[in-house]
């Protein structure tokens, strides 16, 4: 395959916390290039996607944006109180996307989807192995690791997915009300990226759970590509 | 600022019942044989131009259908015409001067009557002019992003009320003859999206514009009063039936006295339209003008004309003359005849105009013709494709 100057070799266990920034940085690389490769995103990148193209990504997306606050509440429930501080962001913060698929059922709805056939969707692969990786992974006891789960899909939708929104817009004629789930995100998401940064670089992390946290940052941000590159399958 | 959508016209339908009734074929349907009525109905017909019309009567002058059906056959034309069914629909517009029923809103009886599922409705009441405050609203959704579907439809079943047994005994003026020898029978309906039919040109929607000057106009046409200002405990509602009657306000009636102010109004409206820059009088293609006869019509291409100097007669469509007045469904029957026949290509503009005379109101739609989506190169759909190697 050929290596595009952004993939870095990936890193391995033993960086320790005092370069977790860099470490992190790296991972987003690999999966920022990984992305430009996904055939939808090229298509929207490229000016050739279609509506359908746009209505399948919602539906795809949705059938693990649905799982989304119930991962996140369940590592909540498994961080003891040692933890507290990460318990009590999990929280908030799985509260605060409980209600993001109803978001994205709007949009799917606004551009003619049905939304009894989103709603009975399954999974795509990917999707399967993210989700199924997510809680597996949230049922450990203290899975601190997950802040690199979030570090990814957060980064997404603060880096993302306003861009990816304007361009389907631009591209595809589209109004607000059928783009809301991605132009929220940049801003939700940008709020949700600071409060996990602090908890990053607070200085409570210390170096095993540095190495979980990129590690968990590499699967994710592996699955997260699987997901899209997967549409309905 | 938010971002809209773009709205388009994407199917086309129109339903005329029965066949048409040329000028000999009124009388049977309507009455009115008696050697007054007979004079004033050729008087009229002469003057307004048309030459044949359709009736839901029939050659006995009895009901064939309700206004809901009308409506309904239009629209399912349309949706034909789409290839869609009325459950891509998420929004039903409907203009009428009268419904079937006085309730519920005629949109909910034509909901109910094409299925689909569930959807928004609007029951535009008025005169001819519903018809774009219908497409208005409809187009204003979809631009929100709203609803990517969305039907609009005018119909209309004036003839039941213009037969002879409602006119036995009532004093009746030319300004009930002149409507009742105009009006007929029809429904005409359309498709709005927010994208372009996939393999054929569609109309964009550039602009709907509805204004009333009714603060400065006083009623012109109008039933269910007696003369042109409702009083208080005098209108249908409030008198006995049988004297609402009797005293004839269960006629259409139109002051045909300010039908020339009405022209010149709407004029105005149009001239308004040049100078905001909506209408670009370099690059007009087509206008579509509902006028209720052709005594108005040299006068609105004329008064266009000073604006439009390159405006031709063959630019100018109205099938008035074949298809009768069927008031808020004209405009679209028009349009369909239009569109079916071929009148348009991509990048041509189209001028919609629909003067009411209810009370002085206008509503206009600039469309453009656009060709359809351009084909992509062949190539494998995207979860076909595998990452590059």
């Amino acid at each position: 395959m050929t290596i595009d100057a952004t993939t870095t070799a990936p890193d391995t266990a033993g960086g320790g916390v005092a370069i977790l920034a860099e470490r992190l940085a790296a991972v987003w690389a690999d999966l920022d290039a990984r992305l430009d490769r996904v055939p939808v995103l090229r298509a929207l990148a490229e000016g050739t996607v279609t509506l359908d193209d746009y209505r399948r990504l919602l539906f795809n997306l949705r059938q693990q944006v649905v799982d989304g606050s119930p991962w996140i509440a369940r590592a909540a429930s498994n961080f003891d109180v040692d933890h507290f501080d990460l318990r009590s962001a999990a929280i908030r913060h799985a509260e605060e996307e409980h209600r993001d698929h109803l978001m994205l059922e709007r949009d799917y709805v606004a551009i003619g989807g049905s939304l009894a056939e989103l709603r009975t969707g399954r999974k795509n692969l990917g999707s399967e192995a993210l989700s199924g990786y997510l809680f597996h992974y949230a049922d450990r006891p203290n899975p601190a690791g997950l802040l690199g789960a979030m570090f990814v899909i957060e980064g997404l939708g603060a880096n993302k997915a306003a861009g990816w929104a304007s361009r389907f817009q631009e591209v595809l004629g589209l109004a607000d009300n059928q783009v809301h789930f991605m132009q929220y995100h940049q801003e939700a998401d940008g709020q949700h990226t600071g409060a996990m940064e602090a908890i990053l670089y607070s200085g409570l992390i210390d170096d095993a759970t540095a190495d979980e946290i990129v590690r968990c940052a590499q699967v994710v941000a592996r699955l997260y590509v699987l997901q899209l590159e997967e549409l309905d399958r | 600022m938010g971002t809209t959508a773009t709205a388009y016209l994407t199917g086309f339908g129109s339903y005329l019942p029965g066949d048409p009734v040329d000028n000999d074929g009124i009388a049977a349907r309507l009455g009115g044989t008696d050697a007054v009525s007979e004079r004033i109905r050729r008087r009229i017909l002469d003057a307004n131009g048309i030459r044949q019309r359709h009736y839901a009567l029939d050659e006995h002058g009895e009901p064939t259908a309700l206004n809901e059906e009308l409506a309904v056959a239009a629209l399912t034309a349309a949706l034909e015409d789409r290839g869609i069914a009325a459950s891509d629909l998420r929004m039903l517009a409907c203009a009428t001067t009268m419904g079937d029923v006085l309730v519920p809103g005629f949109a909910s009886m034509v909901h109910g009557r094409l299925g689909g599922g569930p959807m928004q409705l609007l029951s535009a009441s008025g005169v001819c002019a519903s018809s774009l405050a219908a497409l208005d609203a409809a187009v204003s959704k979809i631009r929100l992003g709203d609803h990517p579907r969305a039907a609009v439809v005018g119909s209309e079943l004036a003839s039941r009320s213009l037969r002879q047994r409602r006119y036995d005994g009532i004093r009746a003026g030319m300004d009930s003859h002149f409507l009742r020898w105009m009006l007929s029978d029809g429904a005409g309906a359309v498709v709005v999206e927010f994208q372009p039919h996939p393999d054929r040109p569609s109309l964009r929607v550039d602009w709907v514009r509805h204004v009333s000057l009714a603060h400065e106009h006083d009623v012109c046409m109008r039933a269910g009063m007696d003369g042109i200002d409702p009083a208080v405990g005098a209108t249908w509602q409030d008198v006995d039936l049988a004297e609402a009657e009797a005293r004839g306000m269960f006629l259409l009636r139109q002051d045909v006295g300010v039908l020339d102010d009405l022209a010149g109004a709407g004029l105005a409206q149009f001239e308004e339209l040049v100078d905001l820059g909506l209408v670009d009088v370099g690059h007009l293609d087509h206008v579509l003008c509902h006028y209720s006869t052709n005594a108005f019509r040299d006068l609105a291409f004329e008064g266009l004309r000073k604006r439009l100097p390159t405006l031709e007669a063959d630019r100018w469509y109205s099938n008035l003359e074949t298809r009768g007045n069927t008031g808020s469904a004209s405009i679209f029957i028009a349009l369909e005849e239009a569109w079916r026949t071929g009148r348009f290509a991509p990048g041509e503009t189209i001028l919609l105009a629909v003067p009411e005379s209810g009370r002085f109101s206008f509503a206009f739609a600039h469309l453009t013709v656009v060709a359809p989506p351009a084909r992509l190169a062949p190539s494998a759909p995207p979860a076909e494709q595998g990452e590059p190697v």
